[in-house]
């Protein structure tokens, strides 16, 4: 039940996706993964990618055009 | 009630709103800019006006240009920025785009992470600037107005694009993943 964090902030599309694409992978089932962006279509990519594989996702907002995306790898 | 948690203020100014309502709105209004301007939306063309206008405040002169020898370019030269449609609808651009990050509360100066991510910036708007006048066209001027005029360079252009965003998608993976 591990927990890493993943910092895209000043990182453009789709380098965030693609960036957590990976890290998933590393990941084992039960951990969790933060990715920090600031890039307002990775909140929109991101997420939607995470769904897609079934991962639950939450997002906060923790600043001005600065979010956390949990992702937990469920499966 | 605290103004962020406000539904409305969510779903029109803090939430992106989805591609199909950007999509009809832009299509609207390349209705309005062709009906009341005469000509189709672009982006790209006025910065090589301003470029020209630039040269030609330091007394150089464009008049020999290839760019500018055709009517419609000796006509664009001869605007003013406030009189060229064009000109103020890029800058209209700015200012909504500015008005709108700012509604949702999301203004923020982007730190830089490495040199490599300027360089490329730089590199890669020369490429799209001067990519853009020799294709007589950006994105919309070429690719967006084109199609919606029914004009198969259009087409030609989206076909070249796509074949274009396949290899720079394939250098960011290579160049910026670490």
């Amino acid at each position: 039940m591990a927990e890493f964090e993943l910092d895209c902030l000043g990182e453009a599309c789709p380098i965030p996706l693609v960036k957590t694409e990976k890290k998933m992978q590393e990941l084992d089932v039960g951990d969790t993964l933060i990715v920090m962006i600031d890039h307002s279509c990775a909140l929109k990519n991101v997420p939607e990618w995470a769904r897609k594989n079934n991962y639950d996702v939450e997002v906060e907002e923790v600043g001005e055009s600065e979010w956390e995306i949990f992702i937990d790898k469920t499966a | 009630m605290k103004l962020s948690s406000n539904k409305y203020y969510q779903a029109w100014f803090k939430n992106p709103w989805t591609y199909v309502t950007g999509a009809i709105l832009l299509s609207i209004f390349q209705l309005v800019t062709i009906a009341t301007t005469d000509g189709a939306w672009g982006v790209t063309g006025p910065f090589a006006v301003w470029g020209a206008w630039v040269v030609q405040a330091f007394g150089g002169s464009v008049d020999h240009w290839y760019f500018f020898s055709t009517e419609s370019g000796r006509a664009a030269l001869d605007r003013t920025f406030l009189t060229d449609p064009a000109s103020v609808r890029n800058l209209g651009v700015i200012i909504g785009a500015l008005l709108a990050t700012l509604l949702a509360s999301q203004f923020k100066f982007k730190k830089i992470k490495n040199l490599r991510q300027v360089g490329a910036a730089v590199f890669g708007g020369l490429l799209m600037g001067y990519g853009s006048r020799i294709a007589f066209g950006c994105n919309i001027g070429a690719l967006y107005s084109g199609i919606s005029n029914l004009s198969v360079s259009g087409w030609v252009f989206a076909l070249f694009m796509f074949a274009g965003a396949f290899v720079g998608s394939k250098l960011l993976v290579k160049y910026f993943m670490q």
